[in-house]
């Protein structure tokens, strides 16, 4: 509320607080822009302060959510400007506004009509800033600044074929606005993908779907990371599924690749083929830079099951010190991966596999890659009901 | 008593007042259709209802008070004219909870097929088995059964009940969405609620009602079964009527005469000095399964006693999902009438080695082991012993009526048997550990 206002009006600002309070309501929440007319001498700020004039209407105003952690509200209003200086009060009660982030734009006279100041005034939500004009203007404004406690969800939906090939993506922006303040009407953008002009009100949550992609081709990947999943499924309680993800490049070949992705929760869907979906999982994308890949793990695979145990562990190259102790050693290890396959479709296996220290590769069943200097992936792929066996023979060196 | 229960409500009304709304219809479930997901606390509904539109912009309000609904999961699908009818967002108003506004802009008016897709909880399925050895325990009967439970808060009547087999990745629990309000949460989030288990409120009165009220179909219905994605689907034929409460059993399958080998496994790392057994078969035509994956549940085992097919109850065991093909083997725990001891009957040292200063660094153990294994049962038994060492610095001698000998790792072999009714076998190995210095 503008000061001079509540000074003004205070009983009766409290009556409706008390009434509203009883009600359970929230009190009105807003941000208010007072334009206090006439010449004004900066010695008598305070008092000139007290002279209400006009409440200029917002224009056009757009929530930018361009920003992960911030949003940014811009608005048009119309100030009827008086030649000499005059002075604007922008405040604000129950929104929470970084005061360093409010900007202004002159927009119709950027010449002529200047800022000449902007003050706080001590222990309030509000700013002043000093207009001056050359000549009694209808000067329209935009104001910018960040609000709290507005901002947006990105969900996404990806309906795949029966065959895992492609899937027809969707993606909503969810609105959520607690920020105190209602907006009669603002443009909603996101950096890319379809804006919106909507009413929001304070605690209002609007989901609108802003993207939508048909047929972007996705790769199934099935990982055994022997870092983390257990080696003997035999032995474990339950069973050992190996995850499952969903690969969709950001790039041109998918219809994308035009900017990056934004993050948030993704529920895929398939087609059964008869005219119904099911419900494959869901995982939590990652921002996805335009050109990389959005990987999502739906669950995991309880037909391909892996098993890998070290068939051979020696200690060979010894070398010794002079009274015969140990210091330097090699080993000589095998690893054997048994993967089998008891669905009726071939599976792409990746294999990841950990070496540490300084070693050299005697010999392998499968080709690899080497991700960093320690870990190895391997991509099997298995034919259906098959079953295959990934050897693997290397020397550990320099072992102390 | 609480009102559960899911409302639409099709408005035409241009003010954002939410609380003066002007009810128009209330379009009944066409169909609905329920996957329910075992390894999650999830079902997928999808309702058919024929909506009534008007030109212009239409409001269709969904409401789902004390109902176990994730309203994020929320979706409308216009099935027909999807060209002239947009949806344009989904609102979920301030300070309102359980409630939801479609706003719809269409281009002609009249009825208009749509589909309201969300995700409940509440609704589970289990896979449940009942296993009958024959006397002489050579075959098997297996009854496999799908029990489905409703605690969802709302009746579902004449649903299409699918049953999906699988693990699923799920980032948040239905049931902690189904109570957070706002549905989305709010920007700088308090944590989730843990949920509240609901209770049943339907009276025996009313499912009774509703029992009646659905079409009869086959006695013993079908359930029709496929592969997708990862997963397996299992369809059951016609509909299903369950009230919230309640919990229906189908039967999935039944086979008689399965072959089946008693098993008995004597492993000190897995089991202790217990014998466990097992029951093996195979999930595959060998076996006069393989049809489909077995989903995990329990399994409870009996045994025909006498020739009057009087049962005895021999134990149950949780399954793990068994795929085509895979071999399955249930634990039925510890037994007393196969005994397998081992014990340590010599130890001798040697080739000790000795550094510069005359210390010893390393030597070698030798180990004589004896292990008897005894079939105190009127019928055959399969056995399999392994045996687990400290390191993998050993050779060993087998020496008697080991049976198959299999090194399975680097540190652990295994001795396979077949043992006749009421026989004793027995047998020797000498391990020769290395220690210290021994083992470079």
């Amino acid at each position: 509320m503008i000061l001079r206002f509540r000074e003004l009006f205070d009983d009766f600002f409290c009556l409706i607080f008390e009434i509203k309070t009883n009600a359970e309501v929230f009190m009105k929440k807003m941000i208010i822009l007072t334009i206090i007319a006439g010449i004004v001498l900066w010695s008598n700020f305070s008092f000139a302060r007290t002279k209400f004039v006009a409440l200029p209407e917002r224009a056009e105003t757009i929530i930018r959510l361009d920003n992960p952690d911030f949003t940014l509200v811009e608005e048009e209003r119309s100030l009827p400007l008086q030649k000499g200086t005059n002075q604007v009060d922008f405040s604000w009660a129950g929104v929470n506004i970084d005061p360093d982030s409010i900007r202004i734009k002159i927009l119709d006279h950027p010449e002529q009509v200047k800022l000449v100041s902007v003050s706080y005034p001590p222990g309030e939500n509000a700013l002043v800033w000093q207009i001056y004009s050359p000549e009694a203007f209808e000067e329209k404004i935009r104001i910018s600044y960040l609000l709290k406690n507005i901002d947006r969800l990105i969900t996404y939906k990806a309906v795949a074929d029966k065959n895992e090939t492609k899937v027809n993506l969707q993606s909503y922006l969810v609105l959520r606005n607690f920020s105190g303040e209602d907006f009669s009407m603002a443009k909603i953008l996101l950096d890319y993908g379809e804006t919106f002009e909507k009413a929001v009100a304070h605690e209002e949550t609007r989901q609108m779907l802003f993207l939508t992609k048909d047929g972007v081709p996705i790769e199934k990947k099935l990982t055994f990371d022997a870092r983390k999943l257990p080696w003997d499924p035999e032995k474990v309680q339950g069973n050992v599924g190996i995850p499952v993800t969903y690969e969709i490049k950001n790039e041109k070949n998918s219809g994308l690749g035009e900017f990056g992705l934004w993050g948030g929760k993704a529920r895929v869907f398939q087609d059964d083929g008869k005219g119904s979906t099911i419900f494959l999982g869901e995982d939590n994308a990652n921002y996805t830079p335009a050109g990389e890949k959005m990987s999502l793990y739906i669950g995991d695979s309880r037909d391909i099951v892996v098993s890998q145990k070290k068939i051979k562990d020696i200690r060979i190259n010894v070398r010794r010190n002079s009274d015969g102790a140990v210091v330097l050693y090699d080993t000589d290890e095998v690893i054997q991966v048994e993967i089998e396959n008891f669905k009726e479709l071939p599976a792409n296996l990746t294999l990841i596999q950990e070496i540490p220290g300084e070693w050299d590769m005697e010999e392998t069943s499968h080709q690899y890659e080497k991700e960093d200097a320690n870990i190895l992936k391997f991509n099997i792929n298995i034919k259906p009901k098959a079953k295959e066996t990934v050897t693997f023979h290397y020397h550990r060196r320099n072992v102390r | 008593m609480k009102i559960k229960t899911i409302i639409l409500f099709l408005v035409f009304c241009y003010a954002i007042t939410y609380a003066k709304i002007d009810l128009v219809t209330l379009p009944e479930r066409d169909k609905v259709q329920l996957t329910i997901y075992n390894s999650a606390d999830l079902t997928f509904v999808r309702e058919s209802r024929t909506l009534t539109m008007k030109k212009g912009e239409n409001k269709l309000q969904f409401s789902w008070a004390n109902t176990l609904i994730d309203p994020t999961s929320l979706e409308l699908l216009v099935l027909k004219d999807a060209d002239k009818i947009t949806v344009t967002d989904l609102v979920f108003p301030p300070r309102i909870t359980g409630l939801g506004v479609w706003n719809i802009i269409s281009k002609i008016s009249g009825k208009v097929p749509c589909e309201i897709n969300y995700f409940t909880s509440g609704i589970s399925w289990q896979a449940y088995y009942l296993a009958t050895l024959s006397q002489d325990e050579k075959t098997m009967k297996l009854e496999g059964y799908v029990k489905v439970s409703n605690r969802s808060g709302e009746d579902y009547e004449n649903a299409q009940v699918r049953l999906i087999v699988g693990k699923i990745n799920l980032l948040d629990e239905i049931a902690n969405l189904a109570k957070r309000y706002p549905p989305h949460g709010r920007p700088e989030e308090p944590p989730i609620p843990k949920p509240v288990p609901m209770e049943a409120t339907v009276s025996y009165d009313r499912v009774k009602e509703l029992i009646k009220a659905a079409p009869a179909g086959r006695i013993i219905k079908q359930i029709e079964k496929e592969g997708l994605s990862e997963y397996f689907l299992y369809t059951i034929e016609g509909t299903e009527t369950i009230p919230d409460g309640w919990t229906k059993r189908l039967l999935s399958f039944s086979q008689d005469k399965i072959p089946v080998i008693n098993l008995y496994k004597y492993d000190e790392s897995r089991f202790g000095k217990n014998v466990v057994r097992f029951l093996y078969f195979k999930n595959a035509k060998s076996h006069l399964l393989g049809k489909e994956p077995l989903p995990d549940g329990l399994i409870k085992v009996f045994k025909i006693a006498d020739k009057n097919e009087r049962l005895s109850y021999i134990g149950q065991d949780n399954t793990k999902y068994i795929p085509v093909d895979q071999e399955v083997e249930l634990n039925l725990g510890p037994v007393k009438d196969i005994k397998i001891e081992p014990k340590k009957m010599n130890i001798k040292t040697l080739n000790y080695v000795f550094d510069g200063k005359g210390n010893i660094t390393g030597w070698d153990e030798e180990q004589t082991w004896t292990v008897k294994v005894s079939n105190y049962r009127k019928i055959p038994a399969k056995i399999e012993i392994t045996r687990t060492f400290p390191h993998q610095y050993w050779t060993i001698e087998n020496k008697g009526d080991f049976g198959e000998y299999k090194q399975m790792d680097i540190r652990n072999v295994r001795y396979v048997m077949e043992v006749g009714p009421e026989t004793t076998k027995q047998f020797t190995y000498k391990i020769t550990l290395r220690w210290g210095t021994r083992q470079f």
